[in-house]
């Protein structure tokens, strides 16, 4: 489950409140909209804006979004980490999805995504819209382009999103609804360890569940499984002997949100299940150890090596 | 999903010859030999056939826990590691989570010998998300013979020339990734719309052929991402592709597939997306390694 679709504080409410430090990291965000609400997204600085549906038209508004490629975010080839890059589609995804289906709103239930450029100059920019808008689920595809590249097209993803009562959660957006980037921060860490994942080698990686991973439903972020999987499948793939590759890049995605995470640990479990010429597919566990061990995220990552 | 006398005789599931067994309530495998007519450009079993059979043996291990409720498939994928190659290939499914309104399920495919016996490790991976549907007044409840195990197999005259042939897909133009294909009996799922399987296979035609045409050289389909957004049901079924820019290597290796149902008003409805994934014919194959996901 995902994710980090809150509705954003109004400025009628008096605007964001003050985050404070993250006590999970120490680091907080630079930038004036941080939000303590959203820092997995915040994180990845995603610019996000509205594209109002035309005059007459019924069908939801589309979204598209900017994501900057930060030094400490990028994979061995160069271009935005593919677990990243699968938290701001999420982010991005997941938002036009729930927009759809106001006054409910939306947890991800999958992602099925190809990743065919590993190596991007940045920023990224992504346009998601709906494909279909169901009673209890709903369908968006979401493109990716390298904008510091042409617009050479980077990824395409299909996400499925379970439509759910939002309960107490506040969805009173500003529409057209805009998020300007956040500021870059040299201090930001790099994933392993903003996202809690401990050292290691081998097919067993772990993350441990802090408060800052938890989305506003109170579990952890999808975007968090999507970058565990992608570190734990390229240290598995690690593994493929002393004449294989040196290093390894997470590319094409395919994840099934099956339960919440809401104890942790949360530990990935890999098995390499073969794979052509440089290419690896790596089927991927991931099980709550502190929630007797259940399966909430099942899926594969094929993993690239260079 | 399977009713009372569902699939015919006449039946590309027949000619698959489809052997299924439903081991217990939340696990099932179906198997087919792997022979020339379903076989890709690596001599392995096509994709868009071990789509086909995917959602059969998800289908069949899903259908009971749905009950008396329908459903039907939002999303398949299937990413293949080495070539099904056989003599026999096997599709393993079991259920990983079912809730108020979806199901999940996973597969694998492996590789089995005439003895029954694995070939190595499995070779590919397969998931279903299935939409339950509320069963309504004027439908009647899916037929479910008995409770697991249970086993039976489609027998119908067999496939004498190659899949595609026998489906009656067209080919358009090879670099737009267009092909065409009506809609039959032969085809049909239980709705009488387009089985899910056979979509996937004609989206793998589509972008094989596609990139093949833009590689300048034969690929092998191994991947595909298939949503499945409203039903095919009045035909033909025509596919758009568009490929995806090169990799690091300088050569393009992916798709999405559009396949749309062109015989409805106003030019036609998408019905399905799928993202085509290929690799060179001539890649070496790494086998998979030890088992820790579980």
């Amino acid at each position: 489950m995902t994710d980090d679709h809150e509705p954003q504080v109004s400025a009628e409410d008096g605007g964001p409140p003050d985050p404070g430090p993250d006590p999970g990291t120490g680091w907080t965000p630079a930038g004036q909209q941080h939000d303590n609400r959203h820092f997995v997204s915040d994180y990845f600085r995603m610019e996000r804006w509205e594209i109002p549906p035309p005059a007459g038209s019924d069908a939801p508004p589309a979204f598209g979004g900017r994501a900057p490629v930060d030094a400490h975010l990028r994979n061995a080839a160069g271009g935005l980490r593919t677990g990243g890059l699968l938290t701001v589609v999420d982010s991005l995804g997941g938002f036009t999805s729930g927009i759809a289906v106001l006054p409910e709103w939306i947890v991800t239930t999958s992602i099925m995504a190809s990743v065919h450029r590993l190596d991007h100059r940045g920023p990224l920019v992504l346009t998601s819209r709906v494909l279909r808008r169901g009673r209890t689920a709903v369908v968006t595809a979401i493109d990716a382009v390298d904008e510091g590249d042409g617009n050479a097209p980077v990824a395409h993803v299909v996400m499925t999103c379970a439509v759910l009562d939002p309960g107490a959660m506040d969805l009173g957006f500003h529409r057209p609804f805009s998020l300007p980037m956040l500021e870059p921060d040299p201090a930001a860490p790099v994933p392993e360890e903003f996202f809690r994942i401990r050292p290691g080698t081998g097919p067993v990686t772990r993350l441990d569940l802090a408060d800052h991973l938890r989305n506003p439903w109170g579990i952890l972020h999808g975007g968090a499984v999507a970058v565990l999987a992608d570190v734990a499948a390229c240290r598995a793939a690690e593994g493929d002997g002393p004449d294989g590759p040196d290093t390894w890049s997470a590319a094409d995605t395919v994840l099934h949100y099956l339960r919440p995470v809401k104890v942790g640990p949360v530990e990935a479990r890999c098995q390499v299940l073969g794979g052509r010429g440089n290419r690896r597919l790596v089927r991927v566990a991931v099980h709550d150890v502190g929630a007797e061990d259940r399966l909430v995220t099942l899926g594969t990552v094929t993993v690239v090596g260079a | 999903m399977a009713d009372a006398g569902y699939p015919p005789a006449d039946h590309i599931l027949a000619d698959l010859g489809l052997d299924t067994e439903v081991s217990t309530l939340t696990s099932a495998r179906v198997r087919i030999r792997a022979t020339p007519e379903v076989a890709g450009a690596d001599g392995g079993v096509r994709a868009g056939v071990l789509a086909t059979i995917v959602d059969v043996v998800g289908g069949a291990v899903a259908v009971r826990s749905v009950l008396p409720d329908w459903m039907a498939t939002a999303d398949l994928t299937l990413q293949m590691a080495g070539p099904a190659a056989g003599p026999w290939v096997e599709a393993r499914a079991t259920i990983l989570r079912r809730g108020r309104t979806t199901l999940v399920v996973e597969a694998l495919v492996h590789n089995v010998g005439d003895d029954g016996a694995d070939v190595g490790g499995p070779v590919g991976w397969a998931s279903m998300t299935f939409t339950i549907l509320p069963r309504r007044g004027d439908r009647p409840s899916l037929a479910v013979p008995e409770e697991p195990p249970v086993r039976w197999a489609f027998e119908g005259r067999g496939l004498d020339r190659p899949v595609v042939e026998a489906l009656a897909v067209g080919l358009v133009d090879a670099a737009a990734g267009q092909v065409s294909m009506p809609v039959r009996p032969y085809s049909a799922n239980s709705f009488g719309a387009v089985q899910g399987g056979v979509m996937a296979l004609l989206a793998e035609v589509a972008g094989g052929q596609a990139l093949g045409a833009a590689r300048g050289d034969p690929v092998v389909v191994t991947d595909l991402q298939v949503a499945y957004l409203a039903l095919g049901r009045v035909g033909p079924i025509v596919s758009r592709a568009r490929v995806l820019p090169a990799g690091p290597d300088g050569l393009p290796r992916s798709a999405v597939v559009e396949l749309v149902d062109a015989g409805l008003e106003d030019g036609g409805r998408l019905a399905t997306l799928v993202t085509v994934g290929t690799s060179p014919v001539g890649d070496a194959v790494t086998p998979g390694g030890p088992d820790w996901s579980r």
